[in-house]
């Protein structure tokens, strides 16, 4: 086996196993038990969460900053699209091209918001180095999956940061992609429990 | 904190307001502290007669009084208290009065 | 002593000890949910505009992010691998002196828990949650507004937060009877005291005895024109606040709540109506049963739900003739976004004045007025306060509305004190005062 492809499999086992225990640890903080009588439905809350409640028109935030949701969006298709072609890689079923352009687009996203986060002071001020480690993990992770499928001797530096994007994943922020679900429930268990979300207007 | 210069002497408001010392109060300090927190150009004598009063419990229980009792002493329907200090019994009548800010939702 | 000199007196004084001792009481406030937040902030920044500081004086520290930094860093620091092992590299900070001014000035001095930035998370984070975390731990740190903790300790002492004596309670309910009998031109027409078997035990917030008792006599009159079966209590019981939410203190919270508890036994009511106080029914409905950790054996509800249902069994009649002014509607928090009554208030506006206009955003995006969290209680911030509900001053503008309705006395103090320093020219009112001066035979 390629050695390559050998260490991507161990720094996957590495980062699941180590967001297993992220998780694990959080959990052993114990449910809260609650006794107040419910006004809603909590399950509501949680499908409205992760359904209605992450489209842009539910936010604000999001109204108020196009260019950022598009970037961020970009971004993490751009990731997604970088994981797919890492799996078809390692499946020895080839690059197709039509990833590689939405992993490069997802680069531009990463580049864009890196960009934000230097050069708005406001950005910069509630950041801290592993903002910019992990945005540059990933940025580079999407762009050498990109380029990768347009010029395969690429494949190995691809590889090489892949490696070092599992390893790091855990120890930093990118560990929002297991803590986004548990947030976005609690969330909507929350607000859905009220009686406040689904919106009635 | 604030202070305001009232003829040459320096009084201490708190942040909201209210005198620092409660001791210091006279009731020229009441009419300049109703026109500079309040805007009052004019103290009328039933404005006096709520702030003597207030003042007077103040002095006497440590303590702001209930509307109540302002209204029932003083004569000074109820709806009237409100036309008389535009911020309230509390935030109105009360600082004037030169006591300090009741605690609660005031 | 001013409170900033008092609390850099009390953050000199701080010992190995305290910075322990809250980091105790910090981590015992956390359970799955919170630790999964504290792991969750992506640190992207677009929750800076929901925020009513924010809008009004945009700096740093008034992001919620920023804020939830400042305590994410220190739980980092002491409850993380990462934040031991690379404290550089993700943000982590050790808690001491300077740490916790930080918190004091963003939990206490730059949020009202309104929970708005919940909704405008990327991720979905209840900031609220984890601010609330952090206010009990300084308050383990005695780090408390001293203002804030008076009016905790007031109610604890005298049952009810701004110690009024059961005479002048009694008397001033007495008079406002009086009152209620000349206008409604019934001898009948009662503010009943302590009648054992009531339906509904009400309760009310102890600024309206004190010196705003129109809102009880418009509560009584509604309650009058329905023909309800209620009463008030003369002892402990009466009062519906609760600071305790604020300084988030849970025992001091849970000896206030039981004092509810404990008049809805002594009277044998089947529900408690809480009067119109968004922190009061918060605290009643949703956060008193996880204080005293067990469910009540009787229902809580708001009398704006009440007011609702007489409406709807036409048990009262109104003319919305009767407000031809333009009418806007205030969402307080702790009863919308945090409360979940939203509609029952538009409802029974609607019925009553015939020209409401809806504020935007509204509903559970509402802004708060910037007197929530405590903040009319902590005269260190006052300044931040009315510079921060410039947001509402602006949105009642845009409404070009004579009257601005609000459904809590916390809401109702601090609009007022936007109205003069704003110059709005707005009549602040309580829905019930509205419902009241609409009711027709």
């Amino acid at each position: 086996m390629n050695p390559l492809l050998a260490g991507v499999m161990l720094a996957t086992i590495w980062c699941a196993g180590a967001l297993v225990v992220l998780y694990m640890r959080t959990k052993a903080f114990g449910v809260r038990q609650l006794h107040s009588r419910p006004a809603g439905d909590a399950r509501a809350g949680v499908r409205y969460a992760f359904t209605q409640g992450m489209a842009p028109q539910a936010k604000e935030s999001v109204r108020m900053n196009p260019l950022s949701y598009l970037a961020g969006m970009l971004y993490h298709t751009g990731i997604f699209a970088g994981l797919a072609l890492l799996g078809l890689k390692l499946s020895g079923l080839g690059t197709p091209r039509v990833l590689g352009i939405v992993a490069l687009l997802g680069a531009t996203g990463g580049i864009a918001l890196l960009g934000k986060r230097m050069f708005k002071a406001h950005l910069r001020g509630i950041s801290c180095p592993d903002d910019f480690v992990s945005n540059l993990l990933a940025t580079g992770f999407a762009a050498l999956a990109g380029i990768t499928c347009f010029l395969p001797s690429f494949a190995s530096l691809w590889l090489i940061e892949t490696i070092a994007l599992l390893i790091y994943a855990p120890l930093g922020k990118i560990r929002h992609c297991l803590f986004f679900f548990p947030t976005r429930y609690h969330f909507g268990a929350f607000f859905g429990r009220r009686g406040v979300l689904p919106p009635t207007a | 904190m604030s202070v305001l210069d009232f003829n040459g002497t320096q009084v201490q408001l708190n942040e909201e307001g209210f005198l620092v010392e409660p001791s210091i109060w006279t009731e020229e300090l009441a009419a300049f502290l109703a026109l500079k927190e309040e805007g009052l150009e004019q103290l009328t004598e039933d404005h006096w007669s709520v702030i003597r009063f207030i003042r007077g419990h103040f002095l006497e229980n440590d303590s702001a009084p209930m509307v109540r009792a302002m209204c029932k002493t003083t004569g000074v329907p109820l709806k009237r208290i409100y036309e008389l200090f535009p911020s309230g019994p509390a935030k109105g009548a009360c600082k004037l009065a030169g006591l300090p800010k009741p605690d609660g939702c005031v | 002593m001013s409170d900033v000199d008092e609390l850099e007196t009390r953050l000199e004084a701080l010992t190995e000890a305290d910075f322990q001792r809250g980091l105790e009481v910090f981590r015992s406030k956390l359970k799955e949910a919170e630790a999964a937040f504290l792991n969750a902030c992506v640190h992207c920044g677009l929750c800076a505009e929901s925020c009513h500081y924010y809008r009004m004086d945009p700096v740093l520290e008034n992001i919620p992010a920023a804020k939830l930094e400042t305590i994410a860093a220190v739980f980092k620091r002491h409850f993380t691998t990462m934040g031991k092992v690379a404290p550089g590299l993700v943000g982590a900070r050790s808690m001491d002196k300077d740490m916790a001014r930080a918190w004091v000035d963003a939990v206490f001095g730059r949020c009202s828990l309104c929970g708005r930035c919940s909704l405008n998370c990327t991720v979905g984070i209840l900031l609220p949650r984890l601010f609330r975390a952090a206010r009990a731990a300084l308050g383990a740190m005695g780090l408390t507004p001293p203002d804030l903790q008076a009016t905790v300790d007031t109610a604890l002492k005298h049952g009810n937060n701004m110690a009024i004596t059961r005479e002048d309670w009694v008397e001033t309910v007495q008079w406002i009877e009086e009152e209620l009998q000349m206008e409604t031109g019934d001898p009948e027409a009662r503010l009943p005291l302590d009648k054992h078997g009531a339906k509904i035990l009400f309760t009310v917030n102890p600024r309206e005895p004190k010196f705003f008792p129109l809102s009880l006599q418009a509560s009584a009159k509604v309650f009058w024109a329905a023909k309800e079966d209620w009463t008030l209590t003369a002892d402990h019981g009466w009062d519906l606040t609760n600071y305790g939410l604020f300084n988030c203190k849970d025992e001091e919270a849970g000896l206030i709540t039981q004092n509810l508890v404990d008049a809805m036994a002594r009277l044998g009511c089947e529900t408690l109506v809480i009067g119109e106080c968004g922190h009061g029914f918060a605290s009643a409905r949703w956060e008193g049963e996880e204080w005293l950790k067990q469910g009540f054996p009787f229902k809580v509800m708001s009398i704006l739900e009440l007011m609702d249902e007489y409406l709807r069994d036409g048990r009262i009649k109104v003319d919305p003739a009767k407000h031809p002014k333009k009418v806007t509607l205030h969402d307080p928090c702790n009863l919308v976004r945090h409360g979940g009554i939203c509609e029952a208030q538009r409802r029974v506006l609607r019925a009553s004045a015939a020209d409401f206009v809806e504020m935007t955003p509204n509903r559970e995006h509402n802004f708060c007025c910037g007197g929530g969290g405590g903040q009319l209680a902590m005269g260190r911030y006052k300044a931040r306060r009315l510079n921060s509900g410039g947001m509402k001053a602006q949105q009642i503008r845009d409404t070009a509305a004579e009257v601005v309705v609000t459904p809590c006395h916390n809401c109702v103090d601090q609009l007022g004190e936007l109205n003069k320093e704003y110059k709005l020219k707005v009549q602040i009112k309580t829905v019930a005062e509205i419902v009241a001066d609409a009711l027709v035979p």
